[in-house]
């Protein structure tokens, strides 16, 4: 392998909302760095997994505040480029799959318009051509009549439809790096595994790097290579995904004894005992 | 059969061209906890719309709470079946207090004494009175489901319709909303439908499971035998791969 700098790069992010009562501070200090890998950030709502993505694409709604000490894509320093630059980057080199297709999609333009523009976007093509695109890239998230598919408008379409949509708006772009908040978590188990396929693929194939948000442990500890679990904002533990089973942090342990699973029955679920002292430090 | 029971026969339902449920049978008896799993599209929702009173084009044999279900259900019918939706964000209405919320069911059905009844709605899905002139949106969604499910009981009911009650939420707080259920049932003893795309929640809240593939049944099993023996149909042994796969191997 010859040197080349990971691909994403991050120490020490912050994200501050300033309220007019309050500084809410959605991330606290994350570190880390992705290389052509599945990485994986869990935790629960509020945990700021999803802002961390929003952070890396320069996506934090006003009037949230974005700190680090270094934020950089493949060894580009992100903090000082221009909004320009980031704009440039974003969709073609780093991609978001957003997690509410319905707040998401455009609602009065055809999913497949949609498609063919955010190809159109990045590539000199014209509309057949970036039709044929679109067509294809439909297909390969496992659309069964791709053409019909083209001609609908997001509310015609079901939930686990709407997400492949936007994976396949997304993919099309060819991005170095996606990140996928909650991709797969209003899909069926079966068309589920399917799509983990595809980014399966994309990584060891083209050797794109993924972020995987998701609070679906059992799932990430069986796909993602590492795992970084955030609670308020904050990293509890960073470990291999295989050995999440095995996590040592009190918080890993709770979330893992809240699941019910079918072959271990228990006749009271155990619940949660979050501790203050978790958020305390750094 | 008897109060709380449910019992479905040969119930068809089209819509237009679309025949989405083909000959759907089974029994769930009082007290008891069923579960339907299946893919998205492939009728549980709809049982439940028929059920619940919701769909009225159907055809079929179908028997709620020890009586046959009329196509069109009067006022008495919905006092004895009440549904819990998938979506606690999209269920309550946003502008109405969580007061409002509740004693809407109360003054539809002219019941006495709402004071005391929301109070203890609330008290029994473990929400202090702090919540009642509250709105929706000053709540978590683990709250908001559990007022969702105050108002299903609010009406005291003998089956509860639940619609993946817990996929919208957190493990943590999927966690004691499925213990809030077993609590409610053991106390109230309550007959529950259970609808879910995890087969794993199902097992831990049900004893009998029907597995549904494009409209039909294609199984019916007791937990227990799918955890010892596997399904028997070909799609119910690919969902409890699909479950075991993802199941973290415990330390």
């Amino acid at each position: 392998m010859t040197e080349e700098p990971p691909l994403v790069e991050v120490s020490n992010l912050r994200v501050r909302f300033h309220t007019p009562t309050r500084i809410v501070e959605a991330v606290r200090g994350l570190s880390f760095s992705l290389g052509r890998e599945k990485l994986a950030i869990v935790g629960e709502s509020g945990s700021g997994k999803s802002m961390t993505g929003r952070a890396l694409l320069d996506l934090v709604p006003w009037p949230g505040e974005v700190q680090a000490d270094a934020m950089r894509f493949k060894g580009q320093d992100l903090l000082g480029m221009s909004g320009e630059a980031r704009r440039r980057l974003r969709g073609r080199h780093l991609s978001m799959v957003m997690q509410d297709p319905k707040f998401s999609l455009n609602p009065v333009m055809t999913v497949g318009r949609q498609i063919a523009e955010a190809y159109q976007l990045h590539h000199k093509a014209g509309r057949s051509e970036a039709r044929d695109r679109a067509l294809a890239m439909l297909e390969d998230v496992l659309i069964r009549e791709p053409a019909r598919v083209f001609d609908l408008y997001p509310h015609e379409v079901s939930g686990g439809m709407g997400q492949r949509v936007m994976i396949a708006m997304m993919l099309i772009g060819e991005p170095d790096v996606l990140i996928a908040d909650e991709p797969t978590s209003a899909l069926d188990v079966t068309v589920q595994a399917q799509i983990l396929d595809i980014l399966e693929k994309l990584v060891t194939d083209r050797g794109m790097g993924l972020i995987f948000i998701s609070h679906d442990l059992p799932l990430v500890s069986a796909f993602c290579d590492r795992v970084i679990v955030m609670y308020g904002g904050r990293v509890m533990e960073s470990l291999p995904a295989r050995e999440l089973a095995k996590g040592q942090h009190a918080y890993t342990r709770g979330l893992l004894g809240c699941l019910p699973d079918l072959d271990r029955p228990v006749r009271r679920l155990a619940t949660l005992q979050r501790d203050d002292s978790w958020l305390q430090g750094g | 059969m008897g109060p709380g029971s449910i019992v479905v026969r040969n119930l068809n339902v089209r819509f237009g061209e679309a025949h989405v449920l083909k000959d759907v049978s089974f029994m769930v008896g009082s007290g008891e906890s069923f579960g339907l799993v299946g893919e998205s599209g492939s009728g549980k929702s709809t049982v439940l719309r028929v059920l619940s009173g919701l769909n009225r084009n159907w055809d079929g044999v179908v028997e709620v709470d020890g009586m046959p279900l009329p196509q069109r259900p009067g006022k008495a019918f919905f006092r004895s079946v009440q549904m819990v939706f998938q979506d606690p964000f999209a269920s309550l209405h946003p502008r109405m207090t969580i007061d409002a919320i509740l004693a809407e069911p109360l003054a539809i059905h002219g019941l006495d004494q709402p004071d005391r009844r929301i109070e203890r709605a609330l008290a029994e899905v473990g929400l202090d009175g702090g919540f009642r002139f509250r709105f929706p949106h000053q709540l978590s969604g683990g709250q908001r489901q559990r007022v969702a499910i105050a108002r299903a009981l609010i009406l005291e009911p003998r089956i509860l319709l639940l619609d993946e009650p817990t996929s919208a939420l957190d493990v943590s707080i999927q966690a004691e909303v499925l213990n809030l259920l077993q609590d409610l049932k053991l106390r109230l003893g309550l007959t529950m439908l259970l609808v879910s795309h995890n087969l794993a929640v199902v097992g831990h809240m049900c004893s009998r499971v029907a597995v549904m593939k494009l409209g039909r049944i294609v199984e019916e099993a007791d937990i227990e035998s799918l955890r010892k023996r596997g399904g028997q149909d070909a799609y119910t042994q690919e969902l409890i791969a699909a479950s075991r796969r993802v199941a973290l191997a415990s330390a």
